[in-house]
Parts: structure tokens; C-alpha cells; sequence
């Protein structure tokens, strides 16, 4: 256990070291929550415009907090498998970790830490913005904001273990697959209903929705931040109903992650594909 | 090419032909290679697609006019431009300095022009497929309006402004010839914020006249908004005049290009003096 510590520090600390010491802190900062800000932004603006006797403010802090936490998706997924690329390829340094005594895994997890912390800065400077700036209310008085951390959690244990997936993934495929890899992250952002209710999509894309796990995590976030659900589909659902849904699926993210990740390891290692070069 | 027989360097035609031989292959090379990557190409088309279904969904969830609709499918495929002007033509000398390429482009007795507007040429060509596939996908899938009777001159517009914005990622270029690893972050951060500020999902007066008139130092911005004026009228709510804006593209499309022939100068020179320009890896 103490090495497992040991190993995640160190690859959190390499991480941060490649991830922010391009720029001071305050320009790193700036970096970190100008995405999240401009998103929030863009979807305001969109509100504004069509505010006229339609939206509402109601409907907007729905969105709000459906785009906000749809961050930690979009950063670690595709933060980790970019880690893949980068180190086998712009680096080379993916070979040395396997003549290093540690394991790819628990060093891929620690190199996910940079990206769960400034997506996390992100998510925060969002919803204070959303709050102090934009007059949003975060949170209704039986909010129990313990809950909230853990469900905040919970999802990111399971982007975290798909994140492992497509690292694996990564490892044997070529450099400029990592565009499938940011396709994922769109088809998610369109299909769990981030910012929009999931009632407008088509029955056949909305199959889809109920399939994965970030559509869960999303309305459980909505209903104990707001008070109330913001998709018909899963009204029926209790609260208890989406965490039931939501630890099931963290779970079988988690083996799927060891599974598919520990295949792909070995194929790359037989296929001498550890030191793959692509770039072109 | 060989000098004239005097030895005095090559004539002005000698120097035209060798400048356009330069636009050609850099132009050219950018679309072979643009198509022989298929997962590009499904990448470029399917990515930017996906983030505008989203935002078109959002329009409809609040049950917005249809030509709202429009705007974003109109915006998703102006971001497409907008993302090859940053990736494909601002951080290119990058690449090209990793690589180890960016040197013998110096060593070549062409203008370092050429080979920005061959970029520029190949890079127009490759994203007009992908911008195509956006918006042929979103009328096709949204049912999304837009009046073909106006096309030509939106099409007009929308020529004038591609000059302007890729003028620009000139400028830019020769910006990030000198930076490392800040390149990508700067990249990146000229996404999602620019999409703010050019109104790319909304109509840019949204957001007040003076961010508007800010937002619209960058030509994307005035002529997406131009461009929804010719295909909407007054429901676009745009920010200027309709008849202001190809004169103000004309003027932006010069002045970025006596900037960038200024800047390429200045940069490579200090590049020279630093060091530099053969750096990698950092």
C-alpha cells in the first residue's frame, strides 16, 4: 500500500511538472478556467437570447450544472489517454516506466491527478461564478453537500476507470486515433443530456443515453443541487434508484478497466509496440 | 532553379514561379495528407459535429425559433475553419520546428508568404470537406433552413472572411515560431473562448455592442455574423450593418497580411539571434 502511495505521488507530482510548469501559476490558472467559463458563457448567452417568454432561469441552472460537472469527463478521459501518446511518443519515455519497478496502472492513475485537479478548479470557478456573477442558486435548503462530494466522487471513479480503458486503447492503436478518443468525449457530451434535457433527443439516441452511466450521474447531481430532476425519462427513478445505477456501473467500469487495460498491456508488449512511434 | 545567366539571382518571373511551385506543394501536401488519414477525417467531421448536435439540442430544448438552429449549424461549420486556422496554420512552424522541417523552409530562396498561403490554400481545402459534411449533416438532421436563393452571396461573405481569418493565423504563426510547449495550451485557449466571443453558437450583439465590436477584431466573428444576417435578415439581430462588413473584411485581410510580413521578419530574425528556430523537444 505504501508503494502504491508512493508510485501515485510520484507520477502525480511528474505529471503536474509537464501538465503547468509551462507558465507561472497565475497564467496556469487563467488556462484552467477559461474553457469551463467561456462554456458557461456560450450556454448563458444562448438562454439570453431565446429568454423571451421560453427559458427560464430554472432551465439555464439545469444546464449550468449539467455542463459544469461534465467537465471532469471531458478533462481526465482524454487527459489520460493523451498521457499514453505523449509519453510514448513526444517523450519517449513510456519504455522507461517498464524498466522502472513500478506498474503502468497505478502510474497512469497518478498521471490522471494534474487533470482531476484543474478540472476540479474549473468546476469550483464555474460554480462560484454561476453563483456570485450569474445569480445562480447552488443548492436547495435539504441539499446534504457530503452527498454531493460523494456522488461528485463516485463519477469520477467511473471516468477515471474509463479514462484506464482508453489508455489502454491507446496503447495499441497509432498517435492520431486520439481523435476517436475526443469523439468519444463528444458523443458523451451530447448523449447524456449535459445541456439539454434528454427528452429531445430521438427514442433511438435516447436508448443510448440510458445506457450510460454519466446520464445518471448528471440527474443525481441536478435533483440534489436543485431539488428536482431535469429528465422525464428518469422521473421514475428514485435517488436511491441512480446511485444503485450509478455504483453498479463505477463497478463494472472498474472491471472492465482491469480486464481490457491488462490485455492491451500485453499485446503492445509482444507486439513491441511500448515504443511505437506515429507521428506524422 | 537555376540563376540567369548573369549569376545574378533569379528574374522576377523566375521568382514568381518558384513562389507559386512553393503554394502549390505546401498547399497540396496539406490535402494528401488531409485524406490519406481516414481517422482524421472522422475525427475533423465527427468531433465538431457531435459538440454542434449539442448545442443545435439545447435550442431545441428551450424551444427556441428554428433559425436559432441555424445559427449553430452555421457556427459549427465556421468553428471548423477557426480550429484549422489555430491547428493548422498558427501552431504549424511549431510542428514543423519538431519535426525538423522548419529549417529547410528558411534555407529555400522562396518567400516564407508562399509557404503560409500554401498552408493556407491546403488548409481552406481540407476543412471545406469537413465544414460541408457539418452542414450538410445538420440541415440534413436538423432540418435545418437555409435559403439556397441566398447562397451566393452569403458564399461571397463567407470568401471574404476566410481571407481575413487565415491573414490572421499568418500573424499568428510567426507568433508561436519561437514558443514550446505553450503553444498547445495557447492553442487551446483560443478555442472555447474565442467561440464566446465570435458568437459562434449565438448572435454576437448578445452579448452587448462593446464585447461585440471587441469580438469582432477577429474576422470570424464579423463575418458569421454577416453571413446569418444574409440567410436570416433582421431575425439573425446583427451586430452591424450588412453592407459594412465586406469592406471592413477587405480592410482586416490587408492589414493582417502587411502585419504577418512584418512579424515572420521580426521573429525570425530573433529566432536567428536566440538560437531557437532548430530547437526540439521542448
Amino acid at each position: 500500500m505504501r508503494r502504491l502511495v508512493q508510485i501515485l505521488s510520484s507520477s502525480a507530482w511528474l505529471g503536474w511538472q509537464v501538465e503547468a510548469n509551462w507558465a507561472d501559476p497565475v497564467l496556469f490558472l487563467v488556462y484552467a478556467i477559461a474553457k469551463p467559463l467561456a462554456t458557461t458563457l456560450i450556454l448563458f448567452f444562448m438562454v439570453k437570447v431565446v429568454s423571451q417568454g421560453h427559458a427560464t432561469a430554472e432551465t439555464f441552472r439545469f444546464i449550468f450544472i449539467g455542463n459544469t460537472f461534465f467537465l471532469y469527463v471531458t478533462e481526465v478521459l482524454i487527459g489520460i489517454s493523451w498521457t499514453v501518446f505523449r509519453d510514448r511518443e513526444d517523450y519517449e519515455t513510456l519504455k522507461y516506466i517498464y524498466v522502472a519497478p513500478i506498474r503502468l496502472l497505478p502510474y497512469l492513475l497518478g498521471r490522471a491527478f494534474t487533470r482531476v485537479a484543474t478540472a476540479t478548479v474549473g468546476v469550483l470557478v464555474a460554480l462560484l461564478f454561476g453563483r456570485l456573477v450569474l445569480g445562480l442558486t447552488i443548492g436547495v435548503p435539504g441539499t446534504e453537500w457530503l452527498l454531493v462530494l460523494a456522488a461528485v466522487a463516485l463519477g469520477l471513479v467511473g471516468v477515471l476507470w474509463l479514462g484506464i480503458i482508453l489508455a489502454g486503447t491507446s496503447l495499441v492503436v497509432a498517435r492520431h486515433s486520439m481523435n476517436l478518443n475526443e469523439g468519444l468525449s463528444g458523443l458523451f457530451f451530447l448523449l447524456c443530456g449535459a445541456v439539454f434535457p434528454l427528452d429531445v433527443l430521438p427514442r433511438w439516441a435516447r436508448a443510448i443515453s440510458l445506457a450510460l452511466p454519466f446520464t445518471y450521474w448528471l440527474e443525481l447531481l441536478r435533483r440534489m443541487l436543485t431539488g428536482h430532476g431535469f429528465a422525464k425519462s428518469l422521473a421514475a427513478m428514485s435517488d436511491g434508484d441512480l446511485w444503485r445505477v450509478l455504483g453498479i456501473a463505477t463497478l463494472g467500469l472498474c472491471l472492465a478497466a482491469f480486464l481490457w487495460f491488462g490485455w492491451c498491456e500485453r499485446f503492445a508488449r509482444e507486439r513491441g509496440l511500448i515504443d511505437w512511434k506515429t507521428n506524422y | 532553379m537555376a540563376p540567369d545567366s548573369a549569376g545574378s539571382g533569379p528574374t522576377l518571373g523566375q521568382r514568381i514561379a518558384m513562389n507559386a511551385a512553393a503554394v502549390y506543394a505546401r498547399g497540396s501536401v496539406r490535402v494528401k495528407a488531409s485524406f490519406r488519414e481516414r481517422s482524421w477525417l472522422v475525427g475533423e467531421t465527427l468531433f465538431p459535429f457531435l459538440a454542434m448536435s449539442a448545442f443545435v439540442l439545447v435550442y431545441r430544448g428551450l424551444h427556441a425559433p428554428r433559425e436559432y438552429e441555424g445559427f449553430v449549424v452555421l457556427g459549427g461549420a465556421m468553428i471548423a475553419y477557426w480550429n484549422n486556422v489555430i491547428w493548422g496554420m498558427a501552431s504549424q512552424f511549431f510542428w514543423e520546428r519538431e519535426q525538423g522541417q522548419l529549417q529547410l523552409y528558411l534555407i529555400t530562396p522562396v518567400s516564407r508568404m508562399s509557404i503560409l498561403l500554401g498552408m493556407a490554400l491546403g488548409g481552406i481545402a481540407m476543412t471545406t470537406t469537413r465544414a460541408a459534411a457539418i452542414l450538410i449533416g445538420g440541415v440534413l438532421l436538423f432540418h435545418v433552413d437555409l435559403p439556397l436563393s441566398r447562397a451566393l452571396p452569403a458564399f461571397g461573405l463567407f470568401v471574404l472572411t476566410l481571407g481575413a481569418a487565415y491573414s490572421l493565423g499568418m500573424i499568428l504563426s510567426s507568433l508561436f515560431l519561437l514558443w514550446g510547449r505553450e503553444v498547445w495550451h495557447t492553442a487551446t485557449i483560443l478555442q472555447e473562448p474565442i467561440y464566446l466571443f465570435s458568437g459562434f453558437y449565438f448572435p454576437v450583439s448578445a452579448m452587448g455592442v462593446v464585447i461585440a465590436i471587441a469580438g469582432s477584431l477577429l474576422p470570424v466573428t464579423l463575418g458569421l455574423d454577416g453571413i446569418r444576417q444574409v440567410f436570416y435578415g433582421p431575425a439573425a439581430h446583427g451586430l452591424l450593418p450588412l453592407r459594412w462588413i465586406p469592406p471592413i473584411q477587405i480592410a482586416l485581410t490587408t492589414l493582417f497580411l502587411y502585419i504577418a510580413h512584418v512579424a515572420l521578419r521580426f521573429m525570425e530574425d530573433l529566432g536567428k539571434h536566440e538560437g531557437r528556430l532548430t530547437v526540439r523537444g521542448d
